[in-house]
């Protein structure tokens, strides 16, 4: 097995389609796409005239999240050298390594077979959630993002990327999903959600705590980490689906966000580039409204 | 008053916990001695923990290449399993006077490395019978028999620590090999592909022969077996 698996080649059957971020955002039925006339809220609520579809594509994409969360994880048990085994490996020898430099600690690794098995019941969870919303498995086409985050050959900002960047989205998306079914009255998808965010929380902090063990006297690579960790907060802040504004689908979580070692500072920040995400497209939607209004009238 | 082996007491009858007891209930079997001291114990665990990394480490790394969703996730949750008893391990070791747990923790020579590379071989989606098979067929039965004849062998009064977290361990091994070998035989459809999962057998059980199983030669008893008695 190679030491690095690329993402083209993530194994699915027959039912799933993969496409890139931007044609899933373009899917009119994405709950993170609202180009009609603005209301003044565009929250996932069950109030929205769209919101079964919209709660159906969203977890469609958790349930699809959730594999290469898992994939990701796994991955990230096979990848790495564990620190003080010294036997030899046939995916260094392939890759023309025989280095240590990549080891991790063990204890990470052992946090991150937990995280695989933790994924694999989110993903049992969002297979049965999304039978009992009245979906089918590939009825929504699947974005690699998230195990693409999880490709970095350095450990540490697979960790930003995946565990703070990608999971803190996830415990944003849980909290609007958890009180999506409150509002729903559907208690079966609020008591869900809620023990999926539970162990969201435990991988972001994760995340957070490696971050900051394994960098403690490495400021180059902690600063590197995090600034990959805020690449990857813009990706998906594309188009200003999650932000504090009604106007997002989604909200900032913010207080499970600081029980997942998020500063007050990293959260703010997440917010300001949720924020300008969110004018950016408005802006982008205006200028496109702008140019076919000019187009009709000439 | 004639020693009944009660007394009385505030108005009712109590036993007497002042009656000599013997130490050991009637019931209780244990035998001080073992097979193993305490150095070949926490050899041997230094090469289980090795062994149950290199599982851990392959399982999590097969998830993304096997496209039957149902394995992907039995993948991921045996993964932590094995995490887990490599952490149990590693827990031991200190306790067995190795205060360094990454000294003793390496595979039990060089044929069970080429064994781990056999086994890890296999990464195509098309191969999910394969991956499974060396696991399931292959390498979980060998703990199993590892582990069986550690538990029956070491002292189960001196190493009862041991013996906990090998009971727990078998309790995994077991519950993931069945689930392991229903889903080779649910995959398993044609006779060709009897042969493939046959061969492959064949081939990873030669290997592991020549590694004389999971802790060596002596695994499960026989040549060196060693240790004091
Ligand atoms: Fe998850
Ligand atoms: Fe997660």
């Amino acid at each position: 097995m190679r030491k690095f698996f690329p993402v083209e080649e993530l194994a699915r059957d027959s039912r799933f389609n993969q496409v890139t971020m931007k044609d899933r955002m373009a899917d009119p039925r994405s709950a993170l796409v609202k180009d009609e006339p603005r209301q003044k809220s565009n929250r996932l609520v069950p109030s929205r005239p769209d919101a079964s579809a919209a709660a159906r594509g969203l977890m469609h994409g958790i349930f699809v999240g959730e594999i290469q969360a898992l994939e990701g994880a796994g991955r990230t048990c096979h990848d790495f050298r564990t620190a003080g085994d010294s036997a030899r490996r046939a995916q260094d020898d392939a890759h023309g390594e025989d280095s240590f430099a990549d080891a991790v600690p063990f204890a990470l690794k052992l946090d991150m077979a937990r995280q695989a098995w933790d994924e694999a019941r989110h993903v049992e969870i969002s297979v049965k959630l999304s039978d009992w919303m009245g979906s089918e498995i590939g009825e929504f086409a699947e974005n690699t993002v998230l195990f693409q985050a999880a490709c970095s050959t350095d450990p540490i900002l697979r960790l930003a990327g995946v565990n703070r960047a990608l999971e803190g989205l996830a415990i944003d998306v849980f909290t609007t999903m958890k009180e999506f079914g409150d509002l729903a009255g559907d208690p079966y998808l609020e008591f869900c959600e809620d023990w999926m965010l539970a162990d969201e929380v435990t991988h972001v902090k994760m995340g957070s705590d490696w971050l900051r063990r394994v960098t403690e006297h490495d400021p180059d690579r902690r600063k590197k980490a995090l600034e990959f960790q805020s690449v990857v907060d813009k990706l998906f802040s594309y188009g200003g689906t999650r932000s504090d504004s009604q106007e997002s689908p989604i909200g900032l979580a913010r207080r499970f966000r600081e029980l997942a070692g998020f500063t007050d500072d990293e959260v703010e920040d997440i917010a300001e580039v949720s924020l300008a995400a969110l004018e950016e497209r408005k802006a982008s939607v205006a200028r496109m409204q702008a140019t076919a209004r000019e187009f009709a009238a000439s | 008053m004639p020693c009944t082996g009660v007394r009385p007491h505030l108005g009712g009858i109590v036993a007497d916990p002042y009656k000599p007891r013997a130490p050991f209930a009637p019931w209780d079997r244990r035998e001080l001695p073992g097979l193993f001291d305490v150095e070949e114990s926490a050899r041997r665990i230094g090469n289980y923990k090795w062994a149950e990394m290199k599982l851990f480490e392959a399982l999590g790394g097969w998830v993304a290449t096997v496209p039957e969703l149902d394995v992907k996730m039995r993948l991921g949750t045996h993964c932590y399993k094995h995490a887990w008893h490599a952490e149990l391990w590693h827990k031991r070791l200190p306790e067995l006077r190795e205060m360094n747990p990454e000294r003793l923790t390496q595979p039990a020579n060089d044929a069970m490395v080429r064994f781990i590379e056999a086994m890890t071989e296999p990464e195509a989606p098309e191969q999910t019978i394969e991956k499974l098979v060396g696991v399931y067929r292959v390498f979980i039965p060998h703990f199993i028999a590892a582990y069986t004849f550690h538990k029956n062998n070491t002292s189960q009064i001196t190493d009862a620590p041991t013996i906990r977290s090998l009971q727990f361990i078998l309790q995994d091994e077991f519950d993931d090999w069945r689930d392991g070998e229903m889903l080779i035989q649910s995959l398993i459809e044609t006779p060709e592909e009897v042969d493939r999962a046959a061969a492959h057998q064949t081939r990873l059980e030669k290997l592991m022969i020549e590694a004389g199983g999971i802790a060596g030669p002596g695994s499960i008893g026989g040549a060196g077996a060693g240790g004091a008695s």
